[in-house]
């Protein structure tokens, strides 16, 4: 049983590994696309370096809540990087509920959550490493180069958390088509909640007590806050603070989607093909 | 209207979207109350101007930020075989949901903190009309560009993404060649202007100058349509609008 267990897990796998090579390749041939999408990038962080300089009066050296002006600068990198990255899940699941398609998907030997997963994980990985690239760029020349020691490798160890709890988050919202049949709503509701107090625009130390206090109970903070937080301020215990929210929301969120999923599975007709 | 709960589900969450949206602001003024003059009145009259303005466009004439994407996909046939103007027929034959709660959010803020004197409802509406024109006008010379280029969809959309995101900030943060930029290739500022130039302290020159660039960009765009419609190719797709 053992054994069976384990040549099934080793297929599995090798099914992710294949559905995330077969995204980075997908990625690799819309090449404008990408090329377009990083020049959004450019252009918000061009504002926002914009906005924060006019914030703090031009002064390198003022601190607020903590942060200097470079610090907020790069912050925002990170953050924009990340929120970047997430492909558009939900419009996915919405298309293949309403095409029909995930009739499809559903008998194909891999789960259909995982397939998300690894398509998600890898695309938003790929995105994120060029996002942050360019990123740098603006950043760099803006307020000058990243000297956050270990910052680089704790935001990389909160990144893969950070990613998995993204995926969640949309597929929360891409599983509420299985019941209505528009999902952009709430798929624009939940970006702007991860935008607002998700820390996305402004870290989570510069917002009044109270809704620090409020948003420390919330999982938005685990997907854009807490990375960026360990890039910019890193230290070891808080490193492992942050993993431990995320493991504890990864819980809780993984154990709702697949309850969503199990239902709205169950509820599922397809009609014609 | 015969699918009113959708209607409403879909208007309401744009109406939230832009709300939290404000809710940025807030926190963010909460910790730097005035920035380069602005304070949060400002920026939420800037909302509602915005997203006022965008969303009597989007209702009336949902179609003006799909031309590349109608023109490159050969629907275009469809509208030639209906009495002109081609362009009216294009652009109004759409009508956004979403984009009645951005109308309504318009209205909603500036009934909560906008001039409600006369004075201040005319300008009100005159900022309204120029924001509208300007969407309009800037998306329909990208949208053009599919005339010309092909299939240019992503740049016009990318045009669209870049040109709401500069709305949606104070024109006097930007300073230099950025701030000349914004008055002039991406007009961006005409609408990030208008809390301060024609709302607060009414500067006749701007908000004439705001007026004519957003007429001019629609002339330009209804110009550059005409010639593109000389050398559009029909697409040959057939197909029936439903």
């Amino acid at each position: 049983m053992t054994g069976w267990r384990f040549v099934l897990r080793a297929a599995s796998g090798r099914k992710a590994e294949a559905v995330a090579r077969l995204t980075v390749q997908q990625q690799l041939a819309y090449k404008t696309d990408f090329l377009l999408r990083s020049s959004f990038l450019l252009l918000i962080l061009f504002v926002f370096v914009q906005l924060w300089t006019a914030a703090y009066g031009g002064d390198s050296a003022k601190v607020i809540s903590g942060f200097t002006m470079k610090e907020i600068i790069w912050y925002l990198v990170f953050t924009e990087s990340l929120t970047m990255a997430a492909p558009p899940l939900t419009a996915k699941v919405e298309e293949e509920v309403k095409s029909g398609d995930i009739a499809v998907r559903l008998i194909r030997p891999m789960s259909y959550l995982g397939y998300h997963y690894s398509a998600f994980l890898s695309e938003a990985a790929f995105r994120c490493a060029v996002h942050l690239l360019v990123g740098s760029a603006v950043a760099w020349s803006f307020v000058g180069a990243p000297d956050f020691g270990f910052g680089w490798p704790g935001f990389m160890a909160l990144s893969l958390g950070a990613l998995t709890v993204a995926f969640l988050l949309n597929a929360s919202v891409a599983l509420c088509a299985f019941w209505v049949e528009e999902t952009a709503g709430l798929q624009f509701v939940l970006q702007k909640l991860q935008f607002t107090i998700g820390g996305m625009l402004l870290p989570v130390d510069l917002m009044p007590g109270w809704l620090q206090r409020v948003c420390a109970w919330l999982p938005f903070q685990a997907a854009l806050y807490l990375p960026a937080r360990a890039a910019v301020h890193y230290d070891g215990a808080m490193l492992l603070r942050f993993a431990a929210v995320q493991i504890g929301w990864i819980a809780v969120l993984g154990a709702l989607v697949a309850f969503m999923y199990r239902r709205g599975v169950r509820k599922l007709y397809v009609n014609g093909g | 209207m015969e699918y009113r709960l959708s209607f409403a589900l879909l208007a309401g969450m744009m109406f939230v979207n832009n709300l939290l949206w404000l809710f940025f602001w807030s926190l963010f003024f909460n910790r730097f109350p005035v920035v380069n003059g602005w304070e949060l009145r400002d920026v939420m009259m800037l909302w509602a101007v915005g997203a006022g303005g965008f969303g009597w466009a989007s209702v009336l004439f949902g179609n003006f930020h799909r031309i590349a994407a109608i023109v490159s996909s050969g629907q275009l046939d469809v509208y030639l075989s209906q009495p002109k103007p081609v362009l009216l027929g294009v652009l109004a034959s759409r009508m956004s949901v979403t984009a009645a709660g951005d109308l309504l959010f318009g209205l909603a803020i500036y009934a909560w903190v906008g001039d409600r004197s006369l004075a201040g409802a005319c300008a009100f509406a005159l900022g309204l009309l120029i924001s509208g024109l300007l969407f309009m006008g800037v998306m329909l010379i990208a949208g053009c560009l599919a005339f010309y280029l092909g299939n240019s969809e992503g740049i016009a959309s990318q045009v669209f993404n870049s040109f709401v995101s500069l709305t949606t900030y104070p024109a006097d943060i930007f300073r230099g060649m950025a701030r000349i930029a914004l008055f002039s290739i991406v007009p961006a500022g005409f609408i990030s202007y208008l809390p301060i130039g024609l709302l607060r302290d009414f500067d006749p020159a701007f908000a004439a100058g705001a007026l004519a660039m957003a007429v001019g960009s629609c002339l330009a765009g209804a110009w550059l349509f005409g010639r593109g419609l000389k050398r559009y190719g029909s697409g040959n797709a057939i197909a029936m609008r439903s």
